[in-house]
């Protein structure tokens, strides 16, 4: 019988949720007042139904994989082989877009942003890319602060883009 | 004929001039942003909920019924033309409507979706306010106990009794229940799970978890397995008016769409799914030409999609009269509603009935704008299908982490996003549910509370579930539709 490693590690990661979640619960106060419940009750039964899951889907995994999975082969499911390259682009660009909004403002982020995610789709057209990261998000900062009266950081633009930002 | 005169006060409202533009604006936006390929109703409405920030809640509300009903014709339009179903209710629309273009009768499959999602939603309205007061006046009967044993139906019938798999369904609702404990406890003031973030103590926001779920999962797993992939946008050649024949033959099948969609709406059955498949299959059947099917039948588009419809504007009876969200997308509009510190329910019926009936008045004139609006701009929307997959999902994310980051400036809210993303893309992978996890999130809080307010009356005593007649025949109907199916199909193997 074939194991399937993806199927077992997501089984125990629900697994591990569970007794994560009932290791805290087991940290929360008991007390109810006329309920006679308190803040730890519905947490420990969500806990303890996160590991009876985890351990029912462990069960399948191990006992022939799960019941009515889609097929692992790509090609039966209409799709290509796993390209890591274009997962590892986008969440390139997510973390880059995490760090940078803060102090270089929302317009440089979602340039960077951008960039990165038409890069993950096969995009070679770098220029363009940062051009149109560019108008989309002037257009976006504009709209929101100038309009809708949100904040958003102007960060290194500050100069350009006016004081309405923080 | 209370109903009524609530109703005609509800016109006043929706009828507004700047109310109308609000339902103008948001059908407009919700067309686009749902006509864009893998972009689907419930992440429309999330990706949308920040543009309401600073409105008034009237106003914001009959935005997204514009935005609901935009968001679907576009999923139509998108699947009729490209043959990617953004979600699951549109699998029945694309059996037809795509081969109808393929042989060059986009222009009337389009039409005939239009018109009948316009027939079924505005039947379908009709039978909201009929039905809305008269679940209203049962609701103000129910106590905390029925409402939490109602809630553990919808729980049951939107996670274990549908889909591919009971424990993968549980499993997304469950976790969905975890992260809708994260954050301050509502009874007591006691932090859970929160870890000292200061993020995670105003608790996981619905739209960082749907729009990471739906819209960063998403860009994941396309560029993962389906960015190479090439693919054909059928173009609309010749008239895009129905032939008289056309129209003998759409007819009937709103009409019976209708009738099969509204109902499932109505009950925590998943959503649009059943329903159209279901109006599908009758279509089928009753055609007379059932040699069609397959190749492009017109009753295999106007069915499902009126089904479609008004199964969505079924969906809006138990939302707005008991609070109860039965599909992602009703979910995340209970969100909207929260941020304005509303609880739809009974209560709001009688306390904000101008809200109330203005959005229902509002539903009215959202179908008709949807229909006056939608087929003259159809080549607007051919061209916003035709961005490519790079610069759409590029442009998705920038807009998508704009709402996460709005909720309180702060990089942790992105984090939690790619996370969430991380989740979506295996759960789409591994064919986990997403809806009831986002059900789980915003309906579990409201479950505890009611759990907890049933036994503070009872003193402690949890036999009140079981005593009181109501809360005993959700709980009983819940334990037959999980118990039943189990023995059935035990009886058959033998």
């Amino acid at each position: 019988m074939r194991r399937n490693a993806a199927e077992v590690a997501l089984s125990l990661g629900v697994l591990a949720l569970g007794l994560g979640v009932a290791g805290v619960t087991a940290t929360l106060p008991s007390e109810g007042g006329y309920a006679g419940i308190g803040p730890n009750f519905i947490p420990a039964v969500v806990g303890a139904g996160i590991v009876l899951l985890g351990c029912w889907l462990s069960f399948e995994a191990f006992s022939g994989g799960w019941r009515g999975a889609v097929p692992d082969d790509a090609r039966e499911r209409g799709e290509h082989a796993f390209h890591g390259a274009g997962f590892a682009w986008i969440s390139a660009g997510l973390f880059a877009h995490m760090a940078l909004i803060g102090w270089a403002g929302f317009v440089v982020a979602g340039i960077v942003l951008f960039a990165c995610v038409a890069r993950g789709f096969g995009s070679v057209r770098v220029p363009r890319d940062l051009a149109m990261g560019l108008v989309l998000s002037v257009g976006i900062y504009l709209f929101f602060v100038k309009l809708l009266n949100v904040n958003l950081p102007a960060g290194w633009l500050k100069p350009l883009l006016g004081t309405a930002g923080v | 004929m209370e109903a009524f005169e609530a109703l005609m006060a509800g016109f006043a409202v929706a009828l507004k001039p700047i109310n109308l533009l609000w339902g103008f604006i948001g059908v407009t936006l919700g067309t686009f942003i749902g006509v864009l390929p893998g972009v689907g109703p419930a992440l429309t409405v999330a990706m949308l909920l920040p543009l309401t920030a600073k409105l008034d809640p009237t106003g914001a509300l009959i935005m997204f019924a514009g935005i609901y009903y935009g968001a679907m014709f576009g999923g139509s339009t998108t699947t009729i033309l490209l043959n990617t179903p953004g979600e699951s209710a549109s699998i029945a629309t694309a059996l037809e409507g795509n081969r109808m273009a393929k042989r060059g009768r986009a222009g009337p499959a389009l039409a005939t979706a239009a018109i009948g999602s316009f027939v079924a939603g505005s039947i379908a309205t009709v039978l909201l306010t009929l039905l809305a007061p008269v679940v209203v006046d049962l609701a103000l009967k129910f106590g905390p106990a029925e409402y939490f044993s109602l809630m553990v139906f919808a729980f049951i019938t939107v996670s274990a009794v549908l889909g591919s798999s009971t424990v993968r369904g549980l499993t997304s609702l469950f976790i969905g229940l975890f992260f809708g404990l994260i954050g301050i406890d509502s009874q007591t003031g006691q932090p859970r799970f929160a870890f000292g973030v200061a993020e995670l103590l105003d608790g996981v926001d619905v739209v960082v978890l749907a729009v990471g779920l739906f819209a960063v999962g998403e860009a994941l797993y396309v560029a993962a397995y389906q960015s190479r992939l090439s693919e054909t946008i059928e173009k609309i050649q010749g008239s895009i008016l129905m032939s008289a024949e056309d129209w003998k033959r759409s007819w009937p099948a709103w009409l019976r769409a209708t009738a099969i969609g509204f109902p499932f709406g109505t009950i925590p059955a998943g959503g649009a799914e059943i329903p159209t498949f279901l109006s599908y299959a009758v279509e089928k059947k009753l055609s007379k030409h059932p040699e069609e099917f397959g190749k492009g039948a017109i009753e295999g588009v106007a069915g499902p999609e009126a089904a479609n419809n008004a199964s969505a504007t079924g969906v809006l009876v138990p939302l707005l009269t008991l609070g109860i969200p039965t599909s992602a997308t009703a979910a995340i509009l209970l969100g909207a509603f929260q941020n304005y510190g509303l609880q739809p329910g009974p209560q709001l019926f009688q306390a904000q009935a101008d809200l109330v009936w203005g959005l229902i008045a509002s539903l009215y004139v959202g179908n008709v704008i949807l229909l006056i609006l939608n087929l003259p701009l159809i080549g607007i929307w051919v061209k916003v299908l035709q961005i490519p997959k790079d610069i759409l999902y590029a442009g998705i994310l920038v807009f998508a982490t704009l709402g996460a980051y709005s909720l309180h400036q702060s990089w942790v809210d992105l984090l939690m996003l790619y996370v969430f993303g991380l989740l979506g893309f295996a759960m789409r992978r591994w064919d986990i549910p997403v809806g009831p996890a986002v059900i789980g999130l915003i309906l579990g809080p409201l479950a505890e509370t009611q759990f907890r307010r049933a036994l503070s009356i009872s003193q402690g005593d949890a036999t009140v579930f079981f005593t009181q007649p109501i809360s005993a025949g959700f709980l009983a109907v819940t334990a037959a539709l999980v118990i039943v199916p189990w023995v059935v199909r035990r009886w058959r193997r033998r």
